[in-house]
């Protein structure tokens, strides 16, 4: 059975006055269909991992490791080979939903524009394909299609996006915070969106987001992402609720929920920039539950249950 | 915490923290360092530069013939008309027998003056009238909106030919008609730029709290609108100096005699063909000085903004 | 005894002039986008407007701070009609409130020191150099900031830094009422409780009354002691802040609640 994404040891950084590694090497699997979590704070390298994913990482970054699409070798050592995967296979729906949308073009022009470099299609096969997916999320062809981008409202125009990434073929979508700029029924429409284009057309759907609360109630498998390696990674249910490593635990705590009345614990601290060489844990500074061996070497990636987690405790 | 170890942290703290700003610095003095490091091409158009700011503050040591430089005839000039470039009169001399090498070389402070003086007063006319738009919106910015469209459309020379007619020739007619159309240009990008910093939530801030609407413009909308402008200007340097040249070539700006490249290239446009190094010199001149500030504007430009759009200016 | 109310909104309809299209453009159109509200906030109460993306929540938080005029109804800040006066002592009347703006990204100027930032609100007071470098140090030191960071440059400090020293300065001249525009939106979640700790402590600490504007249900959650429910301009219900999230009488908050728990 291939995998749709799979990393090993993927590191991806930049050439500075020397490397500089945003991402210092994480390993996952994402099977099909499955929909997979990015989560952590800003700075963590999630959104540059999502990119590695879609292949859009700058000209000037450097990457080691393995990173294979649907069997497809992309990235290895600091080779990097996306063709016949990027736009493809691979597509992405950006943070701000109205800035992938060209603002000079109709929703019927920019399919056609996209379906007929890709594919090379005529306007009018272009604009079939166009309905398809329109109605596939849930917006009227017949309405939509005459609009301006500036024209529609946010969660309209997020939909578009998500029909125009979905119109290439593309079998896994990379999201970048598509939660954030939006309100809590929206939220929840885009949710339940992506869950049924899952279960009908087997989409693979890689969320990358900080919003811990969505991601657990959407993704199957969640990593939890800080300063450039997965501290944590398992299905999601349980996560949330029995964490494992220390950083989970205190992003769960520090998150504000309706209904629950607990005193928000907030942890002071924050994550060393990646430029910076940290002795130890990358957590160190502000782990509540450090002893020495923390002090010595970040951990290894551990097998506990059905998670994989990065921490002494549990070595 | 101890008062030693805490202070070498801040100390290291501190230099990291310069290197930092230096590094992402908005500050002029940042970009420049930082420009300095990435770009070739600005470190041949700073010593191009240089190089010619440097003749020109040593033109009178330099010119071997300093009263020719100046304008003067020298006594035994009947002899010495239109000779080709030698070991005596490096450039040649022109019609009137006076060595051009000296001549040129006392250009260069004529140049440097016309263009330092025309650009920094625009810049200075054309920022605050920008920004007084932007912050003062109703009328005051459709008045002065409406002064930029029109004196952007006015080329430069026909000013100054009105400008003849009524001052007469000199420094003044040339300066003052290249300042009355470039401040446009810069007023509009000022404007531009201004309107969206002037929505920015910390002059919303500072205007809660009582502050004075010429402290904000100075205090934080110029500052913000600044850097795209100041980087323009160095460019235009260049540009200037070719639209003054032509100017005073036209015979519009500078009386004849002076030491004034695009004088001494009028002198000599007639005899182009027979002695041309009358003409070429100055031109070659006019050229290199030019291409300098032009590199420096540009390496600039390219660091603080790439999609910052250029108005590709003619020099008439 | 009645605590005083700092500030009332009376029947206020508010909104944005248009300029339409065609041979009409010669005279503007009232736009309103806010409808009969009325509201007010007494001193040392929490109180959260909730609201969606297009509520009205940002104009209404507008015309408190005395840069909207609303198109009818009065709004009262520490019992005057801030509107009916001539400008200079309107100004004088809204320098008494704190404002955190939404993005700390857009409400720092990056060419000006934290000092800067933090000596404006106490230009136009007459204290001595000496007391406004105490009171500066004072208000940095409510939001865990050390005095350090009067040299920096904002874009030296991280988002949760700039949102400190946003609030610092709100609070350094002593305002009768602090009032935020989302506060969390644009921070991580760890950073997002701090801010949320540190909101109640300076509120508790120094008595203000806290005006908060959201769309973030758990957030409101803990930064008020009441709340003002907001859709499409118009005030839906009102009340103490458990009440109505748990038993909401309207439709609409109902609507707000779950949606929020389907999608958790």
């Amino acid at each position: 059975m291939v995998l749709a994404v799979k990393a090993e040891n993927l590191k991806i950084g930049y050439e500075d006055e020397e490397i500089v590694w945003a991402v210092k090497g994480v390993s996952f699997k994402v099977e099909v269909a499955e929909i997979f979590c990015l989560v952590g704070e800003s700075g963590c390298g999630k959104s540059t991992t999502g990119n590695a994913i879609v292949g859009i990482l700058p000209p000037y970054s450097i990457t080691d490791g393995v990173l294979r699409v649907f069997g497809k070798t992309v990235i290895e050592g600091n080779k990097r080979d996306y063709t016949g995967v990027r736009g493809r296979v691979v597509s992405y729906v950006p943070q701000n939903p109205g800035s992938s949308l060209n603002p000079y073009l109709t929703v019927e022009e920019q399919f056609y524009y996209v379906l007929n470099s890709v594919y090379g299609w005529g306007r009018r096969k272009a604009l079939e394909e166009a309905a398809k997916y329109l109605k596939m999320v849930d917006l009227d062809p017949g309405r939509v299609m005459d609009y301006y981008p500036h024209e529609l409202s946010g969660g309209m125009q997020q939909r578009t996006a998500i029909a125009l990434a979905l119109s290439t073929g593309a079998k896994i979508i990379v999201a970048d915070e598509p939660t954030s700029a939006l309100d809590a029924h929206l939220r929840l429409g885009l949710i339940r969106l992506l869950t049924r284009l899952r279960d009908t057309i087997k989409l693979t759907l890689i969320f990358i987001t900080h919003d811990l609360l969505s991601a657990g109630k959407i993704c199957d498998k969640i990593a939890i992402m800080y300063s450039g390696r997965i501290l944590e990674l398992g299905p999601s249910g349980k996560i949330l609720t029995e964490p494992l490593h220390p950083y989970t635990e205190m992003l769960v705590d520090a998150v504000p929920i309706l209904g629950v009345l607990k005193p928000l614990k907030a942890y002071g601290g924050e994550p060393p920039p990646p430029n910076v060489e940290v002795k130890g844990c990358l957590f160190l500074d502000r782990c509540p539950k450090k002893f020495e061996k923390c002090y010595q070497s970040h951990p290894s990636p551990e097998e506990v249950h059905e998670r994989i987690v990065e921490c002494w405790r549990y070595v | 915490m101890q008062g030693s170890s805490s202070d070498k942290l801040d100390i290291s703290v501190a230099v990291r923290n310069v290197q930092k700003t230096l590094r992402s610095g908005t500050g002029i003095i940042a970009l420049i360092i930082r420009t300095w490091r990435r770009s070739h091409r600005f470190k041949i158009g700073l010593l191009i530069s240089l190089f010619i700011v440097i003749i020109g503050v040593l033109a009178p040591f330099l010119a071997p013939y300093p009263r020719d430089g100046l304008g003067y005839v020298p006594e035994d000039a009947l002899l010495k008309i239109r000779l080709p470039p030698s070991q005596e009169h490096l450039f040649g001399t022109d019609t009137r027998g006076r060595d051009i090498f000296s001549r040129v070389v006392f250009g260069v402070r004529s140049a440097l003056l016309q263009i330092f003086l025309v650009v920094s007063s625009s810049l200075l006319i054309g920022l605050f009238m920008g920004v007084l738009a932007a912050y003062y919106k109703g009328i005051v910015e459709t008045v002065i909106n409406y002064l930029i469209e029109l004196f952007m459309s006015i080329p430069a020379i026909v000013i100054a030919l009105a400008l003849r007619l009524v001052l007469g020739s000199g420094l003044l007619t040339v300066v003052l008609a290249l300042i009355i159309t470039w401040w446009s240009w810069y007023g509009r990008v000022t404007y531009i730029y201004s309107r969206s910093i002037v929505e920015m939530d910390y002059v919303l801030l500072a205007k809660l709290s009582g502050v004075s609407g010429l402290k904000i413009i100075l205090r934080h909308v110029v500052r913000n609108a600044s850097p795209p402008v100041l980087v323009q200007a160095v460019t235009d340097l260049g540009s200037v100096l070719l639209e003054a040249s032509a100017i005073n070539f036209l015979g519009l700006g500078l009386p004849p005699d002076s030491p004034e490249w695009g004088v001494i290239m009028q002198e000599g446009i007639q005899y182009l063909s027979i002695s041309p190094w009358i003409s070429v010199f100055p031109g070659v001149f006019i050229l290199v000085t030019a291409l300098g500030f032009s590199l420096i504007g540009d390496s600039l430009r390219e660091e603080v903004d790439p999609k910052l759009r250029r108005r590709w200016r003619l020099w008439f | 005894m009645a605590e005083p109310t700092i500030v009332k909104l009376e029947n206020v309809t508010l909104g944005y002039y248009t300029i339409p299209k065609g041979w009409r453009s010669l005279f503007k159109v009232k736009q309103p986008i806010v409808f009969n509200v009325n509201l007010n906030v007494i001193d040392g109460e929490r109180v959260v407007i909730i609201g969606e993306s297009g509520s009205g929540k940002t104009t209404l938080l507008k015309t408190i701070l005395g840069i909207l005029p609303p198109f009818q109804g009065k709004v009262y800040v520490l019992g005057k009609s801030i509107y009916d006066l001539p400008a200079k002592e309107r100004k004088k009347i809204t320098r008494q409130i704190g404002y955190v703006p939404q993005d700390p990204y857009k409400s720092l100027n990056p060419r000006v020191k934290v000092e800067t930032v933090m000596m404006e609100p106490l230009e136009r007071s007459n204290l001595t150099d000496r007391e406004k470098r105490e009171r500066i140090v004072e208000a940095l030191k409510l939001v865990q900031l050390h005095e350090r960071i009067l040299e920096y440059y904002p874009m030296q400090l991280s988002g949760g830094m700039m949102q400190r020293v946003l609030i610092a300065r709100a609070i350094v001249h002593d305002p009768e009422i602090l009032v935020l525009d989302e506060p969390t939106s644009a921070l991580d979640v760890s950073i997002q409780a701090q801010v949320i700790n540190l909101l109640n402590n300076i509120q508790r600490k120094l008595e203000l009354a806290m005006l908060t504007v959201t769309h973030d249900l758990a957030v409101a959650q803990y930064l008020a002691d009441r709340v003002i429910i907001i859709y499409k301009g118009r005030i839906i219900e009102e009340g103490e802040t458990r009440k109505v999230l748990t038993q909401p009488s309207q439709e609409y908050t109902r609507l707000l609640i779950s949606s929020y728990r389907a999608s958790i």
